[in-house]
């Protein structure tokens, strides 16, 4: 019946010593789920398991419509894979250069603590001053954005726009009060 | 290609060189060609099975393992099992369309071998003689309806 041909390296049964029986394990551990070879431009799925990236590409390619792991059968996308970057992985060619690219790695940016960092008491007139609505909407609303992205900074106190800004909101406080009072008049 | 190749190549090193309970690949046709593969099968200690020897032929299409290989029972021994059809065709889901590229050899054997083993009564699918005459020479062409999986 069945004969067993010799592995093409003789050596790999022969010397099975227990330092490279461990180095075998260690490196198993990333190889690529797909083609079984230590993982080249590798990238990881959300479930955690490793893939080369062509690897990976091309069986999102297989089937297009029913992307999943092909370990554990998660869904798994383009945008959901995270990229691994060993050392020494700069010495290579740029992958994107390569086809497929690789995707790119996404840099979360550090999340502020409070709504309006770096704005004291003055913001309170800025906010009332909306309750009034008889002011140029859009200048306030531009200053009032910039805490989300990249809009230009606040102007830096002494500034004469800083002043400028102070001045306005505490005319508006004022205008403010002066309405409050007014409706409890009335 | 050449990517199949190797990893034909790794898969075939790796069973060699420990090859699980009941599963031996016959190298000595396995080496004339990468593409095709003949595994011998043994069913498993204390089921229906027992002591029977089964062969299986694999073929392997240059997209593999993108794409499932081609197996069915072959030789003169074909496990009557309520999924296998009398010319050897197996219906297996990972076979088709449950296939996956982190399958591999050892894995389609050991899914094969487990089906075997947890057979309650030895019969043919119940629509054996209608498909082996009409379906065609490759069971990937066919649709297959997958029966419930506990058999
Ligand atoms: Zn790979
Ligand atoms: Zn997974």
């Amino acid at each position: 019946m069945a004969s067993r041909v010799t592995s093409d390296s003789p050596n790999s049964d022969a010397s099975g010593s227990a330092s490279q029986d461990h180095e075998k394990e260690d490196s198993k551990n990333f190889e690529c789920n797909i083609c079984l070879d230590t993982a080249r431009d590798a990238v990881v799925s959300m479930c955690g398991h490793l893939f080369c990236w062509p690897c990976l590409h091309q069986w999102l390619e297989t089937r297009p419509t029913r992307q999943v792991c092909p370990v554990c059968k998660a869904g798994i996308s383009k945008d959901k894979v995270i990229p691994l970057y060993g050392r020494g992985s700069t010495d290579q060619q740029d992958p994107r250069e390569k086809l497929p690219p690789r995707p790119p790695g996404q840099r979360a940016e550090p999340e502020n603590t409070g709504p309006f960092p770096g704005f004291g008491f003055g913001d309170g007139g800025f906010q009332m001053s909306f309750g009034i609505g008889a002011f140029p909407f859009t200048f306030f609303a531009s200053t009032f954005n910039f805490g989300n992205d990249g809009r230009p900074a606040p102007p830096q106190a002494g500034s004469p726009q800083h002043a400028d800004e102070q001045f306005l909101s505490q005319v508006f406080l004022f205008m403010a009060v002066f309405f409050i009072i007014w409706l409890m008049l009335a | 290609m050449a990517s199949m190749e190797k990893r034909l190549q790794k898969e075939l090193q790796a069973l060699l060189r420990d090859p699980p309970l009941g599963v031996t690949v016959d190298s000595d046709k396995t080496s004339r060609s990468l593409s095709e593969w003949t595994v011998d099968l043994e069913g498993a200690p204390g089921t229906l099975y027992q002591g029977e020897k089964f062969q299986l032929a694999f073929k392997f299409g240059p997209r593999y393992p993108f794409e499932s290989p081609q197996v069915i029972f072959t030789g003169s021994n074909i496990p009557v099992h309520p999924h296998v059809y009398s010319n050897g065709h197996i219906c297996l889901s990972i076979l088709t369309d449950d296939w996956s590229p982190a399958l591999s050899v050892q894995s389609v054997c050991l899914s094969i071998v487990s089906m075997l083993s947890s057979c309650k009564e030895k019969k043919r699918p119940p629509d054996n003689s209608i498909y082996v005459k009409t379906c065609s020479k490759n069971p990937k062409n066919t649709k297959w309806w997958y029966h419930d999986d506990t058999v």
